[in-house]
């Protein structure tokens, strides 16, 4: 009665069992008392093969005495009633349902048989599956993403993993159905403790709403997963038990495997910084030394010896000494850029800006440097705006224009120009210098890249890095040509609704 | 000396800024007072009434801009604030406070002597009527009149509106929110009212400015506001 369906499928055997016993006897009939009775024997044990392989044992015994009753009452004289005229029939029946009961028994194992052979294969081939699915996966995120779909298809129900991790267990991925707290959290941590299932349906911690095993080697767990099936059913049948194991094997070894290879992802990355820091250091330490030495050098001697130095030579170690420390705090901005870009917290303080007052701005902090250098600035129209960081753009322009201004002769030009293409605005600053050199023009932006120059240009290779890093934090791009004519062109191309994107 | 008599206070936790400054302004004759911190900053900016003062954002016991506000609350001595790079907002948020100026670290002797003499010339009482001179550009505010090198300009009741406020603050900075109140009225910074602002100043430097490409007169301070910069 608890199940409808279970009567209706268990009906249907028993119906088609019966209507294949009434074929027999109906066929039988027409022969009744043309061939000897027993011989249509034959023909009720076909159908009870036939129900065997079909629906299995119940059916197959259920077909067997169905057919002997069926048997007497109508093929065996005398007809259409219970009684039987001849002893040998008597043999007959009970020969016939000896050897049906038998012949069920066999068929019907053969059926079962056949039928575990099928769902091995098809959990075989599903684990194959999923082992490909998973070893495609780069991450632990991936690989848990895997799991979960793996488990909801093949099982019905929905999944979570938990994964060990320094303060004990957390879910790292759940399906959006799955209940998630702190009791189950709990249940999960035991079975991560114990190494052994837990949760509804068995008979440990079964007040828990899902049903949990743990993934990993008995030597070492990497975390558990939960299941638990739509209608809260979470009794899992052996088929399924087994298929749980083998998929929660396959989870642990892929999991594993993931952590493992994003450990060493990130031990390389480590490395990599390290050698990068060192590097930084011991450039910057450089950089920065330098216009020290002069600095301490000039200031020492005049606080030293003021009256033994002669007025002319105080007033250009002083000169010195202050050029210098205006290079050193160039050196200290830059660091301070790189440190921001890097790091990948630039915050930006995006408004719309009008990039002739943006240009304005950069050629007047360089004031100094281009006093010799003639300009010309084309932009289109009236106002052209650009939603950027205005300080940190300017640093671009800056940067640029004092790189334009290093590399080409004294008293060359520089041009600045701007137009809008679509959704973007192309900048383009050109120099009249003498290029970069072809090799180059790919590595230029790199951190501490310095293009090899014909004349020695003081500078610590940071300048450009700095402008990519701005432009990109921008969603622009940046880059380098030489132009056909002279010297080196550097466009940038930043959206015009890059404002809207990042506020 | 033009500097003769006035006294500053300098607030500043470092020894060696404040040795700077007292070295490179009594070299001009301002005598100097000093605090160390901006309880004491406030307190001598009140008591001991300096002429101006300058103060270090960055101070160890108390917010700069909160010092600001303390000064203000019973004094309107200029203030010259000192700040590193990066960080407008902080300029902003001191200049809405009621300071006058600030200045960049690091920066030299000339450029703060230069802004402390603008700010005393724009507080000393006009003896030649209410005409502004500087660099070829004249501003006469009570005939509405503005000439570039002897040449009259003509220009829109806003964009005279703008030069106007500009003039009456000259060498200061006017942040974008303080230009959008007096001009427009407007309460905050509108993204409308901003635009309009830059179209304005933009339209002016085309009138004004020898290269408005590189302008010398309306100076842009990045993410801040505007400064009228006076030769």
């Amino acid at each position: 009665m608890k199940n409808n369906a279970f009567n209706r499928i268990k009906g249907k055997e028993f119906i088609f069992s019966a209507l294949l016993v009434a074929l027999v006897t109906f066929t039988g009939c027409f022969f009744r008392g043309l061939i000897d009775a027993s011989n249509f024997t034959v023909f009720y044990l076909l159908a009870v093969v036939i129900s065997a392989l079909s629906w299995g044992m119940t059916a197959s015994v259920f077909t067997a005495f169905f057919g002997v009753l069926a048997f007497d009452f109508f093929l065996v004289p005398p007809y259409n009633s219970f009684s039987v005229s001849d002893l040998k029939y008597i043999y007959a029946f009970v020969g016939f349902l000896i050897t049906g009961v038998i012949v069920s028994l066999v068929a019907s194992r053969s059926r079962r048989q056949s039928i575990e052979t099928r769902q091995r294969e098809a959990r075989t081939s599903a684990l194959y599956r999923f082992s490909n699915e998973t070893a495609a996966c780069e991450t632990t995120a991936q690989v848990i993403g895997a799991v979960r779909k793996n488990i909801g298809e093949l099982l019905g129900c929905s999944a979570a993993v938990f994964i060990q991790n320094a303060d004990g267990i957390s879910p790292a991925g759940s399906d959006a159905d799955f209940p998630l707290d702190a009791h189950e959290n709990a249940v999960a941590q035991w079975v991560l403790s114990n190494k052994k299932p837990a949760g509804a349906g068995t008979t440990t911690l079964s007040a828990a709403k899902a049903f949990y095993v743990p993934l990993g080697t008995p030597q070492e767990a990497v975390g558990v997963l939960g299941m638990r099936t739509a209608d809260g059913r979470v009794i899992f049948n052996t088929p399924e038990m087994e298929l749980v194991t083998a998929l929660a094997n396959q989870s642990s070894v892929a999991i594993k495997r993931a952590i493992l290879e994003e450990r060493s992802r990130e031990m390389e990355l480590a490395k990599k910084t390290q050698a990068l820091q060192a590097a930084l250091l011991s450039s910057i330490s450089h950089d920065l030394r330098t216009p020290l030495v002069s600095i301490t050098g000039a200031l020492s001697t005049l606080s030293q010896d003021f009256e033994a130095v002669d007025a002319v030579d105080r007033k250009e170690l002083l000169l010195a000494a202050y050029e210098d420390s205006l290079h050193l705090n160039e050196i200290v901005g830059n660091l301070l850029d790189m440190t921001r870009v890097e790091s990948g917290n630039l915050r930006l303080n995006i408004k719309q800006c009008d990039l002739r007052d943006l240009i304005g701005v950069s050629l007047k902090s360089l004031k100094d440097k281009l006093e010799d250098r003639a300009i010309t600035v084309d932009l289109p129209g009236e106002i052209f705006e650009l939603p950027v960081d205005f300080a940190l753009l300017t640093r671009v322009f800056i940067n640029l224009l004092d790189n334009a201004a290093k590399y080409s002769p004294a008293g060359s030009g520089i041009s600045i120009k701007a137009e809008a293409l679509g959704d973007e605005a192309l900048i383009q600053v050109k120099d009249s210098g003498f290029g970069i050199p072809e090799q180059d023009l790919e590595h230029i932006f790199d951190k501490f890249f310095r293009a090899q120059k014909p004349r020695q240009v003081s500078g610590t290779g940071l300048g450009l890095s700095i402008c990519r890093g701005i432009v990109e934090a921008h969603g622009g791009k940046i880059w380098a040509q030489n132009d056909p004519d002279r010297g080196a062109v550097f466009f940038i191309r930043l959206p015009f609704n890059s404002g809207k994107r990042r506020d | 000396m033009e500097n003769g008599g006035m006294r500053i206070l300098v607030v500043d936790d470092e020894k060696t800024i404040r040795r700077f400054l007292k070295a490179a302004l009594n070299s001009k004759g301002i005598s100097v007072i000093e605090a160390p911190d901006g309880e004491q900053g406030a307190e001598m900016a009140l008591n001991s009434h300096p002429d101006a003062v300058i103060l270090d954002l960055g101070l160890p016991d108390m917010d700069g801009i909160g010092v600001v506000k303390k000064i203000r609350e019973r004094s309107v001595v200029p203030i010259i604030i000192l700040s590193v790079r990066d960080d407008e907002s902080d300029k902003i948020a001191a200049l809405d406070a009621g300071a006058d100026d600030y200045l960049t670290k690091p920066f030299n002797a000339g450029e703060l002597l230069a802004r402390i003499r603008t700010i005393m010339r724009r507080l000393a009482p006009r003896q030649e009527g209410s005409v502004y001179r500087s660099g070829g550009l004249e501003v006469d505010i009570t005939k509405h009149a503005v000439t570039v090198k002897g040449r009259p300009v003509k220009l829109t009741p806003v964009e005279f509106d703008v030069i106007k406020i500009l003039v009456m603050n000259y060498g200061k900075v006017l942040t974008h929110k303080k230009i959008l109140k007096e001009i427009w009225g407007k309460t905050g910074e509108p993204e409308d009212a901003l635009h309009l602002l830059r179209v304005t100043i933009s339209n002016i430097r085309n009138k004004i400015e020898p290269d408005p490409n590189r302008p010398e007169h309306i100076l842009t301070e990045p993410g801040v506001g505007y400064r009228l910069f006076e030769e």
